[in-house]
């Protein structure tokens, strides 16, 4: 027995199912939040959702989860048997996303490598009175549904209370050969059956789900086993022989055949009687494979009637501590959509980075020297060549894409917290997301997440006024938050809006005069309204007199920044008073493959991306001009632009600045322009941007370093970081 | 055997040769030693970081072990050595002069550093040295890559993200 088997891929798998479930969830929740009740597939979905987390957790021995999962359970089961008309749905709504939080809570403690050790009783009491209420409105018992505690009635009922007046049997349903969804058929048998079993399984199992049963059904009969109070009269009176079934057998037997009496060979299914249903179902998931093996028919009535066993039929054992639980474990439950796959990121990186090797590996042979003999003819190594780049850039683009992403699950979780905040702060507040679907690189929205809901908190917290204060200012009292996503010019512009006050540029400039950031020679009225906006996005700076559960404290705005610096992205802020304000996010589409342009300053090598270069301008020394403190500038069409020498500027060892031979490269980051002095250009080039090593300090103007043709390192400039 | 085997893998040292001395280096800690290759320059780095390489499509940093110890640097030739280490998943290139040999030192053969008295040179040295390993007549100085690789280095990382921090404010 082993306790530790392979936990740890189970947990993986728990935890990556559970997150999904539950993402899912919220979605459904937030997207129904304002329509009177869930629809009908929506309580549905909620509901398998539940079974399923519970189920999941009942396993791996997380008993609050379980345990507030399944009161949740309960709601829904009632909610969907029962069909209440007066549910009062906001409260539902956050009932429900309790128990998200709750459970997420839990599963990051649980990813933590801690104990999920957090308390659910509060939430299960709540819970139990809002089941009260909505039970006690309808004026209905509640009892039957309490006890109907399982989510897929029709599968299965299990009550594992059998007293001594309970009999067991065995039944064999034959239908006629020519009967239609005779798996439908099966299934209102088992629905008869239910109500006055206390025990009941049958096989094939998934007959709702799964179509294909019942072709097996006719071929292999249909097998119930039951254990109930009534006679076999009883049971004669409600499964009757008549037009699809041509054949009713029962057999009475004892509880011990009931418990042990089928067997078969490697394909039967152990449940542990005491354990909860979810462990059947979650086994028959894996397993029910298993059965349509085509050996199945073979073993023929005689030998079932022999042995009283058929292949496929359940063996019930009593409780054998872990032992149903071990053979439930290593069962992976199939995935939500067949069509998809989960691969480790790990895996993702390394497949990234060999496509990336790849790519240097192809320019290495292509480029080679020993092609640049005179005189060789190349033509077949030419067309060869040129097939091969075809294939390897279809590769790379085939990795991007799977690295990309829909923005929708970032977007959601802002819906969230729009009704949070909005909530606990007595504003009503419509959120409208567009192009939610846009897609971005895997790496990058792990990095906007943060800065986006810093963005969005701000909004709703300082954005949008008390409904009062929008009346007066003759607004709808509903203020409106507004996160669209788009991709222009190689970039995503991720958008905020709100149209709440706006920024106050006073008090931002007044602020600022007092924490020293202003030159105290110079006037408010000359800083643009873009130079105040930015000084809110400085550390330590909050407009805000009170500070409230969610913003206020001055951090934030700043590590929006630098959390979009650090990946290449920007902060854009417009605003009108009175009117709303707009931070737009400005982020890089990907992080890996970049168009550079390659340039070579001395002996060193350098890339730029492409996007930001305006122009090359050949170079003669009479362009240059040089102010009396030393900095240099050219004047291009009548424009002036500063000039940075690559060369001097990282005092590289061998670098001779020679005016005449040099080229200009016009780089343009947020409308600023600076030249920047190069030898000579090389080429165009994709480029695998590669990590400087940590191990070196960080080094201004530089983000990355990757691998040229010839195997030789050139570093990649940010632009950004040059123009500062 | 197996146990004898392990134990012999521990004790062994792949030595270098920089200045007039001998070093050693722990052989776990060596992933693989290449002959020299060219190097990117990095700006604005200390100067015995020569740059980067390229190992294979991986992009390492490389240092120059002579110029880290204060030695006069000397031209690369082609005995010289790239001794590729990797000290808690940080792969870096040491250049050294001229590779000698992989040598065996017995734990009991290994002594505790000369007090820092000596010289100015020594000085140095004993940051990075952590024992002197005797082989026969001669002795090897034995390095900690860890010393090597971060020490100082980490002090100017500190002195600068506060330096930083001060002009932010």
């Amino acid at each position: 027995m082993s306790a530790e088997f392979n936990t740890q891929g189970m947990l993986d798998i728990y935890l990556f199912e559970n997150g999904q479930l539950l993402e899912r969830l919220q979605e459904i929740v937030l997207e129904q939040k304002d329509d009177d009740c869930f629809d009908d597939d929506s309580i549905n979905e909620i509901f398998r959702a539940m079974h399923t987390i519970k189920g999941s957790s009942g396993v791996m021995m997380f008993d609050e989860i379980t345990r507030i999962s399944h009161k949740l359970e309960d709601v829904f089961f009632y909610l969907r048997e029962s069909k209440p008309d007066n549910v009062p749905h906001l409260e539902l709504v956050e009932h429900v996303l309790q128990v998200v939080d709750f459970i997420s809570s839990e599963m990051i403690k649980i990813q933590e490598g801690g104990q999920p050790d957090g308390d659910a009783s509060d939430y299960v009491t709540a819970l139990d009175q809002f089941l009260d209420k909505i039970k006690n409105g309808k004026g209905e018992k509640g009892k039957e549904i309490k006890e109907n505690v399982h989510v897929e009635p029709e599968q299965f009922y299990i009550a594992p209370m059998a007293t001594s007046a309970s009999h067991f049997y065995k039944i064999y349903l034959t239908f006629h050969p020519d009967v239609q969804l005779a798996n439908v058929h099966a299934y209102k048998t088992v629905y008869a059956l239910k109500e006055m079993a206390e025990d009941l399984l049958h096989y094939p199992e998934d007959i709702i789900s799964d179509e294909s049963t019942a072709e097996e059904i006719l071929e292999n009969g249909f097998k119930i086993l039951l254990q109930a109070q009534c006679s076999e009269q009883d049971l004669r009176g409600v499964i009757q022989e008549g037009y699809e079934l041509k054949k009713v057998d029962i057999y009475e037997c004892t509880a011990k055949e009931f418990q042990q009496g089928f067997d078969s060979i490697g394909s039967e299914i152990r449940i542990d009687l005491e354990s909860s249903v979810e462990e059947i179902e979650s086994k028959t998931d894996g397993g029910g494979m298993m059965f349509i093996a085509p050996d199945v028919s073979v073993e023929a009535p005689k030998e079932a009637e022999k042995k009283a066993i058929a292949p496929g039929d359940f063996v019930i054992e009593s409780k054998e501590p872990g032992k149903g639980k071990k053979l439930v474990k290593d069962k992976p439950k199939k995935m939500e959509k067949a069509a998809l796959i989960s691969v480790d990121v790990h895996k993702m990186d390394m497949l990234m980075d060999l496509i990336g090797e790849l790519v240097i590996a192809e320019s290495v042979v292509l480029q080679n020297q020993d092609l640049k003999v005179p005189g060789l003819r190349l033509d077949n190594f030419n067309k060869a060549a040129g097939q091969m780049t075809k294939i390897s850039t279809d590769l790379q683009n085939v990795i991007m894409s799977m690295r990309m992403m829909p923005l929708t699950n970032t977007f959601q979780k802002m819906n969230r917290i729009v009704f949070d905040v909005s909530r606990k702060l007595g504003k009503e507040i419509e959120f409208e997301m567009v192009g939610e679907h846009t897609e971005v690189d895997k790496n990058i929205i792990e990095h906007i997440s943060d800065p986006m809901m810093h963005l969005v908190r701000n909004s709703v917290d300082h954005g949008i006024e008390m409904p009062d204060e929008r009346a007066a200012a003759g607004k709808t009292e509903k203020g409106k938050v507004t996160l669209s996503a788009k991709t222009e010019s190689g970039k995503v512009w991720i958008t905020v809006q709100d149209n709440g006050k706006g920024l106050n540029r006073q008090k931002i400039l007044a602020k600022a005069r007092k924490q020293g950031l202003l030159d105290p020679y110079k006037m408010d009225n000359d800083y643009t309204d873009k130079e105040v906006y930015q000084f809110i996005t400085l550390p330590g700076f909050s407009t805000n007199e009170k500070v409230t559960e969610y913003s206020g404290r001055g951090v934030g705005m700043d590590v929006v920044v630098s959390n979009l610096q650090s990946i290449g992205g920007s902060l854009e802020i417009e605003s009108t008073p009175g009117k709303g304000s707009q931070m737009i996010m400005k982020i890089p589409l990907t992080l890996a493959i970049i168009d550079g342009i390659v340039m070579e300053v001395g002996k060193s090598s350098f890339v730029i991306e492409t996007g930001v270069v305006k122009e090359f301008i050949g170079m003669r020394s009479d362009m240059m001009q040089s102010d009396p403190d030393g900095s240099e500038f050219v004047m291009i069409r009548g424009e002036c632009y500063p000039v940075l020498r690559i060369g001097e500027w990282y005092q590289l060892n061998d670098y001779k600045s020679d005016l005449d031979n040099g080229m200009l490269v016009l780089i343009e980051v947020e409308k600023k322009m600076i030249c920047l002095f190069v030898d000579r250009l090389v080429g165009k080039q994709e480029i695998v941007v590669k990590p400087i090593p940590d191990y070196i300090k960080k080094v201004k103007g530089l983000s990355g370093c990757t691998q040229l043709g010839d195997g030789s390192i050139a570093l990649i400039l940010d632009a950004a970081g040059l123009i500062e | 055997m197996s146990e004898f085997e392990t134990q012999t893998q521990l004790d062994k040292y792949v030595t270098f040769k920089s200045g007039n001395e001998y070093f050693g280096l722990k052989i776990e800690y060596v992933n693989e030693i290449i002959v020299y290759q060219e190097i990117t320059e990095i700006p604005e780095s200390e100067d015995y970081i020569k740059g980067l390489i390229n190992l294979r499509g991986k992009i390492i940093p490389v240092i120059d072990v002579r110029i880290r110890f204060k030695q006069e640097p000397i031209e690369y030739n082609d005995r010289t050595c790239i001794i590729v280490i990797n000290v808690k998943d940080t792969v870096v290139g040491l250049i050294v002069e001229k590779i000698a040999e992989v040598v065996e030192i017995k734990q009991d053969d290994i002594l505790p550093p000369p007090s820092a008295t000596i010289g100015h040179e020594e000085k140095t040295q004993n940051k990075y040295v952590y024992g002197i390993g005797k082989v026969g007549e001669n002795v090897k100085l034995l390095l900690d890559p860890d010393r090597l690789l971060k020490d100082e280095e980490l002090n100017l990382l500190d002195q600068a993200t506060e330096e930083n921090e001060e002009e932010g404010e």
